[in-house]
């Protein structure tokens, strides 16, 4: 057997790459949350090094992928400790560095926020003072800023009548969960390397999971047409999120203007922490049923703390918003979803794009509301959850579910009917990005091969695997025949981006097309596949997704009372995949979703002092290790004549939940994440100091 | 100053600056597959072998190296049983970590090749995956101790 390139080590990455006579880049970033900057000294600089200052890029417009709220430097206002303001360019990546040190900034200190809670109050700084709409295709749903608020995005339900429905209940739970802002942390760091040509193009060589929605932004960035603007994509060590439109490739490019040299940017372990992160979120809960069990009304508000730059943010909050209600039938419910800015690093997409949040606060309410009914949280799961045929809140009526066999087969794991002490359960609903569209084409290439020109970007998740034997499969040949480059977008058919679990759904179903039309031409074929849908943003009417992300998870734990460690006996995880298709990679992709999770439940969470991140590397921000992960276990679910399920994500939102309520059987209620020592042993004296009500209440005041 | 090292085999000599760390000038004389990451010591993304022992080239400078033997995955042949067992075991996604990894568990297997799981687990707590490929690396470690020790068995 050939050993794997990525084995070898052969497998080249952004970090890698180089072009002739480049000049190598180090940023200059704020070092306060909030900020007016009075000076920007550069005269320490040694000679020969290029320095990029906002004037350099005075001429360029406001950008951001959903909300045109950001600038290629941020100019005389920084609104996040790590915001940047300046740029250096030299012959090495250290002389590069030291030249930013160099660089002193003047910087009068402003009032900062740093909660979004405290963001949404009428005597809250405001981060900008005004808003305007993209036009970048990622702005596809309606963005409803409110105006002279931090408030940059909010989004509704509206489903039945929640007063009329609380008014019929015989029990009703209420909560406030947080889950704080986290790291991605892909191993490879953001690393670009771009080029004006003599022929003024621009030319990018990055790691990014949106080529096109990059390309877009760069081309109005520096008034180009798009066809001039060139974005290469090679393997990613890993992205999760991190590498989602324009992040360091917009300053690249400008250093490459202002020195007329090629510009390569690696960022460095820390800086990772400041450039994306998590969405912070506060979610409120309020759930009530009929004394027998059945759901009768369900409202949340949530807040997504999107930072200091919208990013994605309006899109991460409404879909924390209609993955709110979970997979059960709810004749009344009410969603308000905020995306709010603080002074905080921009938070963005990050693998379960916002539903794991609100999961985790839905999926824990439904065991507070079983323990109040005295009622099993499995038979309570069981006689409430959506079958083909019901109908969402979003009005969109419910197709190919499996939640009632994910159900079963997580609690059968932990032998959950036999005794439910020190065990938890949950399931869960995502969506995929809708509407979506997908292109691609297929060529033959030589004696008896066949090129695959797509712009789905490999991140680790076997994208570029999985795409090989679909094609081989439709086109009756090896897998080894079909060629699959790096994304190149002057090669590639226009395509959205490589997120939301969307690749192997949508891309292979178009590849599908594209074979066929290949056989029937003889030498090349192109596939077109579009879903549509979309929501109202003021009622939440629509077709949130085309087909939904669908997942349980069963967690079975013990408590060390004096120290507060939960230790995992247990974790199972099955998904629900349609038909798989690339069964390693699936598996992988599952599995990596699964530790994550373990991550977000337990440890993993960025840490702030007055914005600033005070555990900016791997050793105080921990990450799941080999030792960590014994106990989890998942499957795959397959169904004859299904079709396929994005499944890139869904293992992550189940498994924080499942671990709650595993330790709220044993009366540790927990409402944050992660479920830390600290936290354990705060909840185990509220046991002590009362039942369940008393210790909510008591939160509240 | 100059400094001369055995690298996968072959001697080398480097003019480098007294600070300089190793992976650096690892990766100048084209050894891509050894990155750095997390440039504290933590991740194991930039693990090199030093005299058969795994190190972190971002702690470590270039001068440290002088007159010893560094082993990259570079160095290893084709038909080399780790490689193979990560292969066949598909331990890796994004693959940013498996040069680390194989050369942990080239290290941790010529110790003691019948290493068990959970030890194989504590062995490899300095290399980070973040795409959470740790099962199957694991499975990997178990098909090339295998391996080893079936050779190793047959030279006897």
């Amino acid at each position: 057997m050939t050993p794997d390139p990525r084995a070898t080590g052969a497998q080249r990455y952004s970090v890698d790459a180089d072009m002739p006579g480049q000049l190598h880049a180090a940023l200059v970033r704020s070092t306060v949350a909030h900020g007016v900057v009075r000076s920007i000294d550069t005269s320490a600089v040694p000679p020969g090094t290029a320095v990029l200052v906002a004037q350099d890029v005075a001429d360029l417009p406001l950008y951001g992928c959903q909300i045109a709220d950001q600038r290629v430097l941020a100019g005389d206002r920084v609104r996040f400790a790590g915001d940047v303001v300046a740029a250096v360019a030299a012959p090495t990546a250290a002389e590069a560095r030291a030249a930013a040190q160099a660089v002193l900034v003047d910087i009068d200190e402003l009032p900062g926020v740093f909660d979004a809670l405290e963001a949404t109050r009428e005597d809250a700084p405001l981060l900008h003072e005004s808003l305007s709409v993209s036009d970048n295709e990622a702005a596809y749903f309606g963005i409803r800023p409110v105006r002279g608020t931090n408030i940059c995005h909010r989004f509704r339900i509206r489903h039945g009548d929640v007063d009329a429905g609380f008014a019929g209940a015989a029990v009703v739970v209420e909560g406030t969960f947080r889950t704080p802002s986290a790291a991605h942390a892909p191993m490879e760091p953001h690393a670009t390397v771009g080029r004006f040509t003599d022929d003024g193009r621009l030319e990018i060589v990055t790691g990014t999971q949106t080529p096109f929605n990059l390309r877009m932004e760069l081309a109005a960035l520096f008034g180009m047409d798009e066809e001039d603007v060139r974005v290469v994509v090679p393997p990613m060590g890993g992205s999760f999120g991190a590498k989602t439109f324009t992040r360091i490739e917009a300053i690249v490019a400008a250093l490459a203007r202002k020195t007329g040299r090629p510009i390569k940017l690696v960022l460095d372990r820390t800086e990772e922490f400041v450039t994306l992160n998590r969405h912070p979120s506060i979610v409120q809960v309020r759930l009530g049923a009929t004394a027998q069990g059945d759901l009768v009304a369900k409202a949340v508000t949530c807040w997504a703390d999107t930072g200091a730059y919208a990013d994605c943010g309006p899109g991460v909050a409404q879909k924390m918003g209609f993955a709110a209600p979970g997979p059960y039938r709810l004749p009344h419910c009410s969603v308000d979803a905020y995306a709010v800015y603080t002074n905080t690093p921009p938070n963005g997409a990050y693998r379960g794009y916002g539903a794991m949040q609100s999961i985790w606060a839905s999926e824990r309410t439904m065991d507070m509301l079983a323990a109040k009914l005295g009622m099993s949280p499995l038979d309570l799961r069981r006689r409430n959850l959506l079958r083909d045929g019901d109908i969402y809140p979003t009005g969109e009526t419910m197709h190919d579910t499996c939640f009632a066999e994910l159900l079963e087969r997580a609690a059968t794991a932990v032998d959950y009917e036999a005794d439910p002490t020190g065990k938890g359960l949950s399931l869960i609903m995502k969506g995929m990005q809708t509407p979506s569209r997908a292109a691609i084409a297929v060529e033959r290439e030589g004696e008896d091969g066949y090129v695959v020109r797509c712009a789905t970007t490999e991140i680790g998740q076997g994208s570029r695997r999985t795409l090989q034997l679909l094609a081989a499969e439709q086109l009756g040949c090896r897998p080894e025949q079909i060629r699959v480059p790096d994304p190149d977008t002057d090669r590639v058919p226009f395509d959205t981006r490589t997120t939301s679990s969307r690749s192997t759904a949508m891309m292979g179903r178009a590849l599908v097309v594209a074979c066929a039309a290949l056989l029937e031409d003889g030498r090349r074929g192109y596939g077109e596949i579009s879903e549509p849908g979309g929501l109202d943003p003021d009622t939440g009417q629509g077709i949130a997704s085309s087909h939904w992300h669908q997942a349980a998870a069963a967690a079975e734990v013990s408590v060390d009372e004096e120290t507060g460690v939960v230790r995992l006996a247990r974790v199972h995880c099955p998904v629900y995949a349609g038909r798989v298709v690339n069964a390693p990679g699936a598996d992988l992709q599952n599995e990596g979703a699964m530790f994550m999770g373990l991550g977000t439940a337990l440890f993993e969470a960025i840490d702030f002092s007055q914005g600033q991140v005070t555990n900016a590397n791997l050793s105080d921000y921990n990450i799941p290790t080999a030792e960590d992960v014994g106990a989890c276990t998942h499957e795959l679910v397959e169904r004859e004549g299904a079709p396929i399920h994005g499944l890139g994500e869904t293992a992550l939102p189940p498994v924080p939940p499942a671990i709650g309520n595993a330790l709220a059987s044993l009366g540790i209620e927990l409402y944050d994440l992660p479920m830390t020592s600290e936290r354990v042993l705060a909840a185990i004296d509220r046991r002590a100091a009362g039942p369940v009500d008393a210790a909510l209440e008591a939160r509240e005041s | 100053m100059r400094v001369g090292f055995v690298l996968d085999d072959a001697p080398v000599e480097v003019e480098v600056a007294a600070d300089q760390m190793l992976v650096d000038a690892l990766r100048d004389l084209g050894r891509l597959s050894v990155r750095q990451t997390c440039g504290i010591g933590v991740c194991g993304a930039c693990t090199v072998l030093v005299d058969g022992e795994p190190a972190s080239g971002c702690l470590m400078l270039t001068a440290q190296v002088e007159g010893r033997s560094v082993t990259t995955v570079d160095g290893l042949p084709s038909e080399d049983p780790v490689l193979a067992a990560f292969t066949e075991a598909h331990a890796f996604q994004c693959g940013w970590c498996t040069p680390g990894m194989v050369l942990t568990v080239k290290a941790m297997l010529a110790d003691d090749a019948t290493v068990q799981r959970d030890e194989a687990a504590a062995a490899l707590g300095g290399n980070l995956c973040r795409c959470g490929c740790y099962s199957r690396i694991l499975d990997a470690v178990d098909l090339a101790a295998q391996q080893i020790t079936s050779r190793s068995s047959k030279e006897q």
